[in-house]
């Protein structure tokens, strides 16, 4: 892989250039869909591309192209330099300095290749099987599914920069339907790895059963302000908008609620917060970023004090600040651009049945939905649909449905009096480890 | 056409020796370029080529697919055994093939290859500069641009073929505006299934500065009550409210499972006896048109619900299979890399007798959602939400404050139930529609509306 890196380099140096990029990606990748106990799709693809990056004048340009012949890489390369010239000019502009040593990283799992289709379509079943078996009330699964990838990455530029990773990944989800007196409700749940060894099916299955019949009889409750506690599926999304705000390059375009706080209180002192893309248990981690910049762990919020901002090369240089690794790339087909890895939400926490305790009258939300079009990561403005339960006398009563919770973002993080115990990876808002969150105020909007 | 007659059939009998009923191949060629611009700069340029194929095999309820990147024979032959081992159990025969002909055609003027790259550029910089011009508070303006231009090509086992060459124009304004550290934002958006006649239509600037026009607008707005209002939705991004409340729950993937709220409803009566919901994707150039579905099959005009009774459901090919009818023309595909599932095209409730006008002036109290930013359903509940970045309060029957902050959430099924007023002012809108993963372009529309009774859920109790 690094050799074809290599060889699309040479195309592109030669284009009339002063600095070029390569970055290729080959990946395969199975999914696997069960209803009542049977096949209902398994899809394999293979797909792999590049794309070049080039420099001239200050002015960068981009092309890409899924054909690896020769002549293809000479088109490409001659693009991307065609495309430079129409970009505007930058002084900040170019590829990072090469970095010394890359560490390896432990995020491929050759087990992920030795377990059996049979054994993997086993996982849907499992799951599937779990719901159905954990109450009555569960009329069916309407989803089961297991899919996995593996990916290879690889860099090269004309710095010198020369390196590649190996991934895996892989998750089982699914969505229960409960049924009782006419009404339907769902849940859902999930559990991820690098290899199927690591997935718990059967509490994937349990978990999204649970939420399904909890919520049977759910209702719209009366609108009030009242303390909310966001469960960790709910508190990653929230994390994850919050971190699509913590980039350096939305708050030198204007376009964060964070512009202008460093060093400021922007939220309570029970919250941190950190972007961390060499932890060992983040799905997001990896070797080195979507420029070849190895990935760190940045503090973002700590004890409520905002510390800095996520950077790729272009946005740090504007700073003067060194890249913290997180220029992120979605495929071959797009440049790097800024974005979280792994978001972790971490402080002093307190076991959930004494966070749920401590709250006289509120709403415990396990499900937020329309949170791309209802949080606003400019203006702050917050406001999802929900569902839930009321939690009356510090335990969780009548099931509530088709409400809103409201805020300002960091209002909202501001009044966060306590975290639980219950940290868990969620593939929500991107790569989040949330626990859950009491919010001392919300708006809920209902009846 | 991308691959001859001779390697299609051989990929698809390839893929029956190994298992399955009925086969498919699906080939694409897609070329795009995309430019964005921001803080007056132009930032991306960026230009590309995606090829690949994919082959599924069917037996009886079971899919099997697999992609794989370029056209080379043997890898193709390669992706058809897979694919028919996956549902093993062969034997469906293989028909001549025979090219479908007919359907709508999506005529471009100015193909995007017919315009250098320096004059999109100038596109972008023309909405740049409609946006500034909207006002000193305009701090930050976000264009983007994207074309695309797709060949695909279809056949299957039952003889099937057909190809189509989709060109799509998309061009989009973001803009922040800025007040003594308040911040609110405006989004506008054109595209089509067309070229790039459609800045003669509406000019770049003009689309920069009505999203500008609506940031401004909402720096003077108040936090949005909540609560139980009547809810009056401008034209044309109101449709997206029936694509959530009500769309996804039409399509037959939910409903064969019974996990849509429609299910097994069809002649019943299911909204107000003024609500016709069309899905159409046979409408000549527009954004979420074809000539052809992914699979082949040509388009059309399919009344999902008429004057209040449920007519039916959108259907690709397996569904209809399974439900022993015939594909709706609604099979569709993100790219290659992805099997067809049943989507919405242009999916619109049809004019009613109202003016706009009328709907607002007889409301004495009510929330008017001018622009949506996007919604989301739970098909099996009916439960739906979605963002309004654009509102204002209606008081004594007219137009007042603008609300910021709000979103509406409601169950799909009452909605459609409490629209009690449809104005004459139909008018569409783009976007792109998520759903298992895949993003599709889809159009959705409406004419001013009212629903009674929806929750607004603001910050003010």
């Amino acid at each position: 892989m690094l050799d074809i890196a290599k060889k699309a380099l040479a195309y592109a140096e030669a284009a009339d250039v002063e600095e070029a990029e390569v970055f290729v990606t080959r990946s395969r990748s199975t999914s696997i869909k069960v209803y009542q106990k049977e096949v209902d799709e398994l899809a394999s693809n293979t797909g792999s591309g590049f794309g070049i990056r080039v420099f001239r004048g200050g002015s960068v340009g981009y092309a890409y192209s899924s054909d690896f012949s020769e002549e293809s890489m000479a088109a490409t390369a001659a693009a991307a330099a065609e495309n430079a010239g129409v970009t505007a000019a930058d002084e900040f502009a170019g590829l990072p300095e090469p970095p010394g040593e890359v560490s390896q990283m432990d995020i491929h799992s050759p087990r992920m290749a030795e377990v059996s289709v049979a054994d993997k379509i086993g996982i849907a079943r499992e799951v599937e099987a779990a719901a159905l078996g954990f109450d009555d009330n569960i009329s069916q699964v309407e989803q089961a599914a297991y899919n996995e990838a593996e990916a290879t990455v690889a860099i090269a530029n004309s710095r010198g920069f020369a390196g590649s990773y190996r991934e895996t990944t892989c998750f089982a989800f699914t969505m229960a339907i409960a049924l009782r007196d006419g009404q339907m409700q769902t849940g859902i749940s999930f559990t991820t790895g690098r290899e199927p060894g690591q997935l718990d099916a059967a509490a994937c299955g349990r978990e999204a059963a649970e939420r399904a019949v909890g919520l049977l009889g759910a209702k719209q409750c009366e609108s009030m302000t009242c303390p909310v506690v966001m469960d960790p599926f709910v508190a990653a999304g929230l994390a994850g908008v919050v971190g699509s705000a913590l980039t350096g390059e939305s708050v030198q375009k204007q376009r964060s609620l964070f512009a202008g706080l460093e060093g400021k209180a922007v939220a309570s002192g029970v919250f941190s917060l950190s972007d961390d893309g060499t932890h060992p248990d983040g799905l997001a981690s990896a070797p080195f970023d979507g420029e070849g910049v190895p990935t760190s762990m940045t503090m973002l919020i700590e004890n409520g004090i905002l510390q800095g901002y996520l950077y790729d090369t272009y946005s740090g240089r504007k700073d003067g600040r060194p890249s913290t690794g997180n220029g992120i790339r979605g495929s071959y087909r797009g440049m790097p651009h800024v974005g979280a890895t792994n978001l972790r939400i971490t402080g002093d926490s307190l076991p959930l049945r004494e966070l749920i305790g401590s709250v006289d009258k509120g709403f415990h939300v396990s499900e937020v939905s329309g949170i791309h079009s209802g949080a606003n990561a400019i203006s702050g403005d917050f406001s999802v649909g929900a569902a839930g339960h009321l939690i009356e006398g510090g335990k969780l009563t009548v099931p509530v449905r088709e409400v809103t919770i409201a805020g300002n973002m960091i209002s909202m993080l501001k009044s966060v009096e306590a975290i639980g115990d219950d940290h868990r990876w969620v593939p929500f808002g991107g790569v989040v480890q949330a626990p859950s969150m009491l919010i001392g105020e919300m708006t809920v909007s209902g009846r | 056409m991308l691959l001859d007659e001779r390697l299609m059939q051989k990929v698809i009998s390839r893929a029956l020796e190994e298992g399955g009923d009925f086969a498919e191949i699906y080939a694409e060629k897609r070329s795009s370029t995309n430019l964005s611009l921001e803080d007056g700069k132009l930032e991306k340029c960026s230009s590309g080529l995606d090829t690949g194929v994919s082959v599924r095999a069917v037996k009886g309820r079971q899919t099997s697919f697999v992609s794989t990147d370029g056209f080379e024979e043997q890898a193709l032959l390669e992706a058809a055994r897979l694919a028919g081992q996956g549902v093993a159990a062969g034997g469906g025969g293989v028909s001549d093939l025979r090219l479908e002909q007919g359907g709508v055609v999506h005529p471009v003027r100015r193909q995007p290859s017919d315009m250098e790259v320096a004059g999109k550029v100038v596109l972008l910089e023309q909405a740049d500069r409609g946006a500034r011009e909207a006002g000193s508070e305009v701090a930050q303006a976000m264009i983007g641009y994207s074309d695309t231009v797709s060949e695909v090509l279809v056949a299957n086992s039952e003889g099937c073929m057909a190809t189509e060459t989709r060109t799509r124009v998309r061009l989009v304004a973001h803009v922040v505006a800025t007040r003594e550290g308040i911040m609110q934002t405006g989004y506008e958006s054109i595209g089509a299934h067309r070229g790039m006649e459609i800045f003669e239509e509406r000019e770049p600037k003009d689309v920069g500065g009505t999203a500008a026009g609506k940031a401004l607008t909402m720096l003077d707005s108040q936090p949005a009550p909540s609560g139980k209002m009547s809810v009056v939705l401008h034209r044309g991004f109101g449709g997206v409210l029936f694509h959530e409340a009500c769309g996804h729950g039409l399509e037959a993937d939910a409903v064969e499972k019974g996990a849509s709220v429609y299910a097994g409803r069809v002649g019943e009566t299911v909204a107000s006896e003024l609500v016709t919901l069309v899905d159409d994707g046979s409408i000549s150039g527009e954004w979420g048109s074809n000539t052809i579905d992914d699979e082949g099959v040509i388009t059309s005009r399919n009344v999902l619900i008429e004057a209040g009774v449920l007519k039916g459901y959108m259907y690709d090919r397996i569904r209809a299979r399974n439900a022993e009818t015939t594909s709706t023309g609604n099979g569709r595909r993100q790219s290659f890399r992805h099997p067809p599932i049943p989507r919405m095209t242009n999916t619109f409730i049809l004019a009613g007798d109202s003016t706009a006008e009328q709907v607002i002036g007889a409301t004495d109290r009510g929330f008017y959602a001018r622009t949506l930013s996007g919604g989301q359903v739970d098909p099996a509940t009916g439960d739906f939400v979605f963002g309004v970045s654009e509102g204002y309060l209606i008081e004594g029957g007219s137009v007042g404050t603008p609300l910021r902050g709000a979103t509406l959430i409601g169950n799909g099924p009452e909605a459609l139930m409490n629209v009690d007023m449809v104005a004459d002012d139909f008018e569409m809108n783009i976007g792109v529609c998520g759903k298992d993963g895949q993003g599709v372009p889809a159009g959705s529309g409406q004419p001013t509306l009212r629903i009674q009774g929806l929750t607004v859920g603001g910050t003010e109790v």
